[in-house]
């Protein structure tokens, strides 16, 4: 897939090449289309980034309840017997994190990884990646709390974040359009940049 | 389009977005817009006015912060990398001047240059979104990017 200014040309040429070998036509974004997906990333990144402000450090007292929730609600087996002896080992309270040992390095992990997601997402910057990482979240969350609110809210969220893995939408509006340009043109000599490239 | 027109309107609409995304907060809808109104003293009661004018407001200073980018960067074409770099700069001169000093001074902090981290937090990355996304905004208007493959 390709993002071109002239999106229409591109168009008229794949048509006539897929009509002379049989093909599928190649798919084109126009700039009006990516510039859309831009935004798109940029609201899906401040999602993320306004979840961050009930769970703040130090404590990340926030947190705590939806953990619980998720040890006794998981629609995986085996995922709330892990929970319990990770993030709740040593609890003695289900309302406070009191003798948790291991909670605040794991909860600030979470946080962490929460802000990594929002601010590559927010800035375009390895936009793909940004989204891969906020995939892994949302499904997790999916996991351990879809069956205690509204089903898909958590599976729109899995899919919002695949939706951007699939589309280089930090390509317009954000960092990625400097990064892309120098990471391709590198790709022809380092395998690094070549692979780096592609969160771009 | 001259540099003039083409940062104002990069400026309106990267404010159009500061404001959109000071509208969809967590609570009630809006409910930071009129911080925006603070910053120069003026204090409406009515709360639905007083979050429609900080729209309204945010997109104007939007239009302003764009037109002095557009008179620095001149007459002459500018690289993407310049453009983000200077749109980076301009959303820390914004953060700097309304997150931090004025939003200080007018709420008689202990010093204009208080911070706590979670206002800090809260405005320092969205206010250099502001700007990142106006320098972007002025490169797309200068003519066509070049190409990007997947």
């Amino acid at each position: 897939m390709t993002i071109l200014s002239s999106a229409n040309e591109r168009k008229e040429k794949g048509i006539t090449r897929a009509k002379e070998t049989g093909t599928t036509t190649s798919i084109t974004l126009s700039e009006r289309s990516i510039t859309g997906f831009a935004l798109i990333r940029i609201f899906v990144g401040y999602l993320w980034f306004q979840q961050l402000f009930w769970k703040m450090p130090p404590d990340f007292v926030g947190l705590y309840s939806y953990i619980v929730r998720e040890s006794q609600h998981t629609i995986i087996p085996g995922y709330g017997y892990i929970l319990q002896h990770t993030f709740l080992s040593g609890c003695t309270s289900l309302l406070t994190a009191t003798g948790c040992t291991l909670y605040v390095p794991l909860a600030a992990s979470v946080w962490i990884t929460e802000l990594i997601v929002a601010i590559s997402l927010m800035f375009g910057l390895f936009t793909r990646f940004g989204a891969i990482l906020g995939s892994v979240l949302a499904i997790q969350l999916y996991v351990g709390l879809a069956y205690t609110e509204w089903l898909w809210t958590y599976g729109m969220l899995v899919l919002l974040c695949l939706a951007l893995t699939a589309i280089p939408a930090g390509r317009r509006l954000g960092f990625d359009q400097w990064f892309a340009l120098r990471l391709q043109s590198a790709a022809h000599s380092n395998r690094l940049a070549r692979f780096v490239s592609w969160f771009a | 389009m001259t540099h003039f027109r083409r940062g104002l309107f990069a400026g309106l609409l990267a404010g159009l977005l500061l404001a959109m995304l000071n509208f969809v907060t967590d609570g009630t809808p809006g409910r930071t817009l009129p911080d925006a109104l603070h910053w120069f003293g003026i204090t409406i009661a009515d709360p639905t006015l007083s979050r429609f004018t900080g729209f309204f407001l945010l997109i104007i200073l939007g239009g302003i912060a764009g037109i002095i980018f557009g008179l620095v960067q001149g007459e002459r074409d500018i690289t993407i990398g310049r453009s983000l770099l200077s749109g980076l700069v301009l959303g820390l001169v914004w953060w700097l001047l309304f997150s931090l000093l004025l939003t200080n001074i007018m709420s008689h902090a202990s010093s204009p240059l208080s911070l706590q981290f979670g206002m800090f937090l809260a405005t320092f990355p969205i206010d250099l979104l502001f700007g990142i996304v106006l320098g972007a905004i002025y490169y797309q208007l200068q003519g066509q990017p070049a190409m990007a493959e997947m």
